[in-house]
């Protein structure tokens, strides 16, 4: 890897870049995946190429190839060159970076059992039990998925940095979907959208006892194709840890992204109503909320120790006990402002540009818990798991449904609820969050669909959350 | 600028090679897929990020003795070929036994190529900047700022196995999107031709910096059901979603679609087709299982016809293969990916002729179902809405959620357009004319 690095850093430069960087990448990616008690799938995924990166005149120019050897790198770097070239004609203002110190390290994720090497039969016996335990009357589809991910990657720059990672994901999840009476139902576990997974080994899906969930989840499917429709106007709101996250991931993730608030990203994942001369004044949330973008955190899917710039992994405190105070940024974006990036520069793949991208978006735990929320609420409703998620390109207006629901009265659940959505604009529902569960309702969720960036990229991002609860929203069966 | 596509001889000879060191006695199906892409971003007036890539990714599906094993690579290293054949047959010996899905026998289909053009693979750096400069200096000539991107995008793919089959085909996109924005509001445009330079890049920022001058100082109004006129970008995300929810052969047979057969659920004006024959689309003439993709009807004015199957749900349901397969196995079923809306005799200024009170939308945004089996989804406007009352736009309005049932709104056509603009979908291209509906229901 070092010499395909050397190499491509060579001849960008002899090409005529006065930035180079440069990702050697190799990537392997295993998933086994059951369906109605069938193996649906078995499959291994190996993916390996460099990306580099340069400035000329003061332009980006960025190339991808697959060929490692010195013609294919040579050609990789004079086409980036080019590229750059041909931006500078077009550019606005010339790039600046912030400055950077040269690294030269080594990370690999923590990991207790490396999930590669848990043989193929152990993967697909306790996904089968897992689905002999969703395997109840009413339930017609039942599906269970393990995945895991190798991510070794050299960074080097022409500033004399040389940083080698292995990330290393493990995943699993289930979910059980019920059909009857012009109704679809699905519950899934531990999370929506396939699976939860964390950078940690194979002693994730250990902790996560699929199957003594695969029933509950099946059960929770059937009874809600009757459930009463979810309650209609303003009310307080509890959600789950899961929900939360997602919450936190649209609603404070995608707004503190600081090449939103630039336009880079205005005309396809949107801007910003988060401005830069909000920071330190406006009033984001209540008290309640502190949310921190830490790249240092154990297991998040946006853990670290440098990102896909060579900046060391960091925490940043996005929402100060209510108080908007900082953004996610890069070394180009956070030049402008003169100050050091914040180390959240991150790239799918060897073929992709690396942006600004969410680390690990955690709303702290406060000192409450879902208990103590429920019993101090008349009137509302408790929500589990996402279900579908919309929010405009300004990150205001957003409309969330879950899968399952209970209202609540006088301070107990008193029925499952079914179709819930609720809605609001960001600022107003974050002021009216009166209470987050404390650290022993406190985990780590990563979301493993987060896209942006064109040629469109999927980044894998963490959040850690709490169960929370907010004041007067307006909620709705879909 | 970069070397050419390999030829279909050199993806069919790499697919030779793999199946001659595959296991004997398995089927085997291979899929050779070579892709060039290239992406000039603009914002604020000028270009801020450019990009171009070239991946080759090859595709193993081994099946013996009832166990089944997937490996893909991407990479071009000499001993590739091999260790995709060692990764899949070792996942295939130590899978349980069980019912896996076999590679299909071929089936005769042409490899033809209608959607596919030298020029868009051939477009330079230096050609992308300078289209993307005209856009530029267009805004900055009304007084506004240009945002978007210049992409090309070329692929070429092969598949070859052991019970026959043989094809190859290459398609290819070339798609200018741009943003205007002024002091308060912004618009949007975009085209999309297999051939990139037929992209009419003038007559682009002439559509998106009027529009932009139009939408400046948008004030709300309230939410509520209302008379819409569509443009073909938001006709086009919402056929795409109903696509998404229950257009697929698995969604029928696990009961999550809306599709009656026989039974008239929308307007008579409304047919959609899934239509491989457009060469707008770019489509390829083959799918993920090396079936000939072949044209459905889906609603048929108004009744439903059809859906799309790959070899899986079509030997469940009794049907042949539509060849809208994703490779195999999956667990996604097949989806359409040339999804059309037949086109009528209206236009865009008749249809808001026609409107007493309602809004024209430009653009979806942040669509996602909220309830499949009823079609209902949610999303914004975005990028220029206004407010038509008394058959004229009276005003820019500023953006709404939606929450409406596909299907209910195209209950209530009350014209269609007579022109259709090709865009890019979630798994291909759609086709889409101005639709004028009677009632969208906007929630907030």
């Amino acid at each position: 890897m070092r010499d395909i690095a050397n190499d491509l850093l060579d001849a960008a430069q002899v090409a005529g870049a006065q930035y180079v960087d440069c990702r050697v990448v190799e990537r392997t990616t295993q998933s086994v995946t059951i369906k109605n008690g069938r193996v649906n799938n078995v499959s291994q995924f190996e993916d390996a190429g460099v990306g580099v990166r340069v400035i000329v005149d003061g332009a980006w120019g960025f190339a991808g190839t697959q060929r490692a050897d010195g013609p294919g790198l040579e050609a990789a770097a004079r086409l980036a060159v080019r590229i750059a070239k041909a931006s500078a004609r077009t550019a606005i203002a010339p790039v600046r970076l912030a400055p950077a110190p040269a690294v030269t390290a080594q990370y690999v994720t923590p990991v207790r059992i490396d999930p590669f090497s848990v043989s193929l039969d152990r993967k697909i016996e306790l996904l089968l039990a897992a689905d002999a335990a969703m395997d109840v009357a009413g339930v017609t589809t039942r599906q269970g998925s393990l995945g895991a991910v190798r991510h070794h990657q050299l960074f080097a720059s022409s500033e004399g940095s040389r940083i080698e990672q292995t990330i290393v994901e493990t995943g699993g999840g289930l979910d059980a979907t019920a059909t009857g009476d012009g109704e679809v139902q699905s519950r899934s576990f531990p999370n929506s959208f396939g699976r939860q997974q964390l950078t940690a080994g194979w002693e994730v899906i250990e902790e996560m006892d699929l199957a003594g969930n695969g029933r509950r989840i099946a059960d929770e499917a059937v009874a809600l194709l009757s459930a009463d429709l979810c309650p209609q106007g303003r009310m307080t709101l509890i959600l789950d840890a899961t929900q939360a996250a997602l919450q936190v991931h649209e609603s404070c993730g995608h707004p503190t992204e600081l090449d939103r608030v630039l336009g880079f990203e205005a005309a396809y994942a949107g801007t910003s109503f988060l401005m830069p001369d909000m920071l330190g004044k406006f009033r984001y949330g209540s008290e309640a909320v502190t949310i921190s973008a830490d790249a240092t955190s154990p297991r998040g899917l946006g853990t670290f120790a440098y990102d896909d710039e060579g900046v060391a992994a960091q925490r940043t405190l996005l929402i100060d006990q209510g108080l908007f105070t900082g953004y996610l940024t890069s070394r180009e974006t956070a030049a402008r402002f003169d100050e050091p990036s914040g180390g959240t520069v991150r790239a799918e793949s060897w073929n992709r540009l690396p942006l600004i991208r969410m680390t690990n978006i955690n709303l702290e735990p406060g000192v409450s818990s879902v208990e103590e929320m429920i019993a101090t609420t008349e009137r509302g409703v408790y929500l589990e798991t996402n279900r579908s998620w919309s929010i405009d390109d300004r990150r205001l207006n957003f409309q969330f449904g879950t899968q399952i629901g209970w209202e609540i009265r006088d301070g107990r659940r008193v029925k499952l609820v079914r179709n819930p959505l609720y809605s609001g604009s960001t600022p107003e529902f974050w002021n009216s969050c009166d209470a987050v569960a404390g650290p022993s309702e406190w985990h780590m969720y990563g979301v493993i669909n987060c896209g942006k960036g064109q040629p469109g990229q999927v980044m894998h991002v963490g959040h850690g959350a709490a169960p929370c609860r907010f004041r007067n929203v307006a909620v709705r069966p879909a | 600028v970069t070397e050419a596509l390999r030829s279909h001889d050199e993806l069919l000879a790499m697919a030779e090679d793999i199946l001659r060191r595959a296991p004997g006695g398995a089927e085997a199906e291979v899929t050779v897929t070579e892709t060039a892409t290239a992406l000039t971003r603009f914002a604020n007036g000028g270009i801020h990020q450019s990009v171009a890539d070239r991946s080759l990714r090859l595709r193993l599906r081994l099946v013996c003795d009832g166990r089944s094993g997937v490996a893909e690579i991407q990479t071009t290293a000499d001993e590739a070929a091999q260790r995709l054949v060692d990764t899949a047959e070792s996942i295939r010996s130590r899978s349980p036994e069980g019912d896996p899905v076999h590679p299909i026998h071929p089936d005769g289909g042409p490899d033809s190529e209608i959607g596919y053009s030298p020029v868009t693979e051939a477009v330079t750096p230096e050609q992308r900047a300078d289209a993307v400069a005209a856009v530029c200096i267009a805004a900055d000539a009304a007084g506004q700022q240009a945002f978007g991107t210049y992409e090309t995008t070329a692929t070429s793919m092969a598949m070859m196995s052991t019970l026959g089959l043989s094809r190859a085909a290459r398609h290819s996109v070339g798609e200018l999107i741009a943003v205007c924005r002024g002091d308060d509001g912004s618009a949007y445009g975009a085209r999309h031709a297999v051939d990139a330079s037929s992209i009419d890049v003038a007559g682009l920022a002439s559509e998106v910096t009027e529009r932009c001058a139009r939408n400046q100082g948008a004030t709300a109004v309230d939410p509520g059901t209302y008379e819409v006129v569509l443009s073909p970008y938001a006709v086009a995300e919402m056929l795409e979603y109903l696509g998404l929810v229950g257009l697929g052969g698995l969604a029928v047979l696990e009961h999550r679609s809306f599709m009656r057969f026989g039974e008239r659920l929308m307007s008579e004006a409304v047919t959609i087709t899934d239509d491989v024959t457009r060469s707008e689309l770019a489509p390829l003439p083959f799918d993920g299982e090396g079936a000939t993709t072949k044209p459905v009807t889906i609603i048929d004015r108004g009744i439903c016809a059809a859906v799309v199957h790959d070899s899986v749900t079509a030997a469940r349901s009794g049907v042949p293969t539509t060849g809208h397969s994703f490779p195999q196995p999956n667990s996604e079923g097949p989806l359409p990916r040339y999804l059309c809306l037949a086109s009528g005799e209206s236009d865009p200024a008749s249809m808001i002729a026609a409107c007493a009170r309602g809004l024209l939308v430009t653009r979806f945004w942040y669509v996602r179902p909220v309830h499949p089996l009823q079609t209902i989804i949610t999303g914004m406007t975005r990028d220029g809405t206004f407010l038509i009352e008394n058959g004229r736009v009276a005003r820019p309005v500023r953006d709404l959620r939606f929450t409406q049932s596909i299907v209910d709104a195209l209950c209530d056509i009350r014209a269609l357009g007579s022109q259709r603009l090709a865009s890019r979908g979630y798994f291909g291209a759609c086709l889409a004319p101005w639709v004028h509906l009677g009632h969208f229901t906007f929630s907030s």
